[in-house]
């Protein structure tokens, strides 16, 4: 047994410690918890990228909890996928925490900060315990924790406005948590058995009768998740709880929580109901192809709705609806190349979107601005914030040389190959559009306003300006050396479709 | 009308999840949003539990000359444990959400509060 034997289930033990301690800690000094969290998601960090090389795309790494075997026992399963987004997790959470230090101080109430931090550290660990986990319940309850964590946190400032885009987003939660319960029930009663590899083998096998069920058990599952990653018709909570919460916080949420719910819809598309089923029932690959007909939509929908948007904030929570919708479309395109390009582009645009949130929250917090039109001539004054944004969205319009241009790359080659062109239309009117939004701010930024007068640099704090010049320069280099991760994920995109 | 008998659980999961989905939909006062809320996790927590019955079976603990399969499933009945306490931290929040809805707008009428657009 070597040292590192432990490290995947002491991803999700370790934060979930700091978060317990941390409101008790902040009894004693208030101050300690921002280098508490900070300690917390750096550890976590080490253990997770520690896990890097031992992931193959044919076998997932799998530890079981308190050593009882599957299907009895809880099994964490780690594979390509879920790796990928444990290293998101941690490397995005540590500086979106370090942004957080000095961020709290402008919008929340000195007695909350301990419990915003329990929070964010309660959301990265089930958003961590969600990516790893090989058991189905287990999955229900890490997606229940990052949920109700969100809903509050979305909440934490006070605003008047974010109380109802709380409860908005609480009423949806909550609702399409049900329904994911409600599928698993249905899955328990036919396969008896909880453990995802368990249930997919079983279900292979499944007997005529029992096939109806785990169709409407798929269903249910598919407009569950669906409302978690807000893909189109149920995305009406997004740009409320995005724009109206703490920039930090908008930060995660766009960049990793709705990325919970297209995890959730791979999982269960492709671990848990396998090729296999879809040789039984039709309704495998119809849910797929109904998915990637609102995916496209989702893509122009939300872009449209974002060039209208005259507040920052929302114009970023409409894009992610956008590029929920690029990431759906390349999973459910059922190629290798465009599910390649789909899992990329959660890479891709977890750190573009989060740069943009950060760096509306620096014009938040240096002047107030929340309209774009109010934004004229910044570049001059805040020149590296407005740098990495006008940077990271290369990758939000699919540019070379960003990563935003091989995700949009890869999702191209794959509805190519499948000869739908329909939506290599949509996906190319999707960046057409995106273009217009993003470089209508940056030229806001750097091409309008005062000329001439040499205005004196006065940036935010560079705890707030390094995480946001970080991200915008993470996008280029994985665009750059995206041959890093690439193989990785092509790999596990065809373990998912020949299984 | 057999299948629907035989399947008494099913159905009647079905109409609460139903039930509270029009009042989560259809009622005005945000309290009652969540008790429709509530009522939807109890039918989920129903039909769980009702998979594991057993007829005329017994607790599951292990006692002389009871074979397991009189016993009744506890699986789900840990789940529902499990859910419970879910639903209820849920709807703490909501709960939370409420006393500040209301002292902010000072009504708990969720066709009068001001959208997004409005403020």
């Amino acid at each position: 047994m070597s040292a590192s034997a432990n490290h995947p289930v002491l991803i999700v033990a370790v934060p979930l410690l700091f978060a317990a301690l941390c409101p008790i800690l902040a009894l004693w000094k208030r101050s300690i918890c921002f280098p508490w969290a900070l300690a917390g998601v750096g550890v976590t960090a080490f253990f997770s990228w520690s896990l890097i090389g031992k992931v193959s795309s044919g076998k997932a790494l799998t530890y079981n909890l308190s050593g009882w075997r599957p299907p009895w026992g809880i099994q964490i399963r780690i594979d390509t996928v879920g790796l990928m987004m444990a290293c998101l997790i941690t490397g995005v959470g540590a500086l979106l925490i370090v942004y957080s230090w000095r961020y709290v101080t402008h919008d929340i109430k000195p007695e909350r900060v301990p419990y915003y931090y329990t929070l964010l550290l309660l959301l990265i660990t089930s958003m961590l315990g969600f990516s790893i986990t090989g058991d189905l319940f287990n999955f229900f309850v890490f997606m229940e924790i990052f949920s109700i964590t969100s809903y509050a946190l979305v909440a934490i400032a006070e605003e008047r406005r974010a109380i109802r885009a709380a409860l908005k987003y609480l009423l949806m939660g909550a609702t399409s948590s049900l329904l994911v319960l409600f599928a698993i029930a249905f899955l328990y009663s036919v396969t008896g058995s909880l453990n995802m590899v368990d249930i997919s083998r079983q279900l292979a096998k499944l007997s005529p009768g029992f096939v109806p069920v785990a169709a409407v058990a798929l269903i249910l599952f598919m407009v569950g998740f669906s409302v978690k990653s807000a893909l189109f018709p149920l995305h009406e909570w997004l740009p409320d709880a995005h724009s109206i919460a703490p920039s930090p916080i908008s930060a995660i949420l766009s960049a990793l929580v709705i990325k919970m719910g297209v995890l959730g819809i791979l999982r269960i598309l492709f671990v848990v109901y396998g090729s296999a089923f879809a040789l039984e029932s039709t309704s495998w690959s119809r849910v797929a192809g109904v998915l990637s007909w609102t995916a496209a939509i989702a893509i122009v929908a939300g872009s449209l709705m974002a060039i209208i948007q005259r507040d920052l904030k929302v114009m970023i929570a409409y894009s992610s609806i956008a590029h929920v919708g690029y990431i759906v479309l390349g999973i459910c395109m059922l190629s290798s190349r465009g599910m390649t390009g789909g899992l990329f582009n959660i890479l891709a645009h977890a750190m573009g979107k989060a740069c943009f949130f950060l760096v509306a929250g620096s014009f938040i917090y240096k002047h107030g601005i929340r309209r774009i039109q109010d934004l004229r001539g910044i570049g001059r004054t805040m020149p590296v914030t407005s740098g990495a944004f006008a940077l990271a969205s290369l990758s939000i319009v699919g540019l070379p040389p960003s990563a935003g241009f091989i995700a949009k790359w890869y999702i191209l080659w794959g509805c190519i190959t499948r000869g739908n062109y329909f939506f290599v239309v949509m996906v190319l009117l999707g960046s057409l559009l995106s273009a217009i939004y993003c470089f209508r701010v940056v030229y806001y930024m750097f091409f309008t306003g005062r000329a001439a007068r040499a205005e004196p640099v006065d940036e935010v704090p560079a705890t707030m300006y390094v995480p946001a010049a970080l991200l915008s320069a993470g996008t280029v280099f994985m665009g750059v050396f995206a041959s890093l991760v690439l193989p990785a994920l092509s790999g596990a995109a065809r373990a998912f479709l020949i299984r | 009308m057999r299948g629907i008998l035989h399947n008494i659980n099913y159905t009647v999961a079905a109409l609460l999840f139903l039930m509270g989905l029009y009042t989560v939909l259809v009622k005005p006062n945000i309290i009652k949003k969540l008790m429709g809320l509530n009522i939807m996790e109890t039918s989920v927590f129903l039909l769980i539990v009702s998979i594991g019955m057993v007829r005329d079976g017994n607790a599951p603990v292990v006692t002389e000359g009871v074979k397991a399969a009189q016993m009744v499933n506890p699986i789900p009945q840990a789940l529902i444990l499990t859910g419970i306490v879910v639903a209820v931290s849920t709807t703490a929040v909501g709960l939370a959400l409420c006393l500040k809805i209301h002292e902010t707008y000072d009504t708990l009428d969720a066709f009068r509060i001001p959208g997004r657009q409005e403020l």
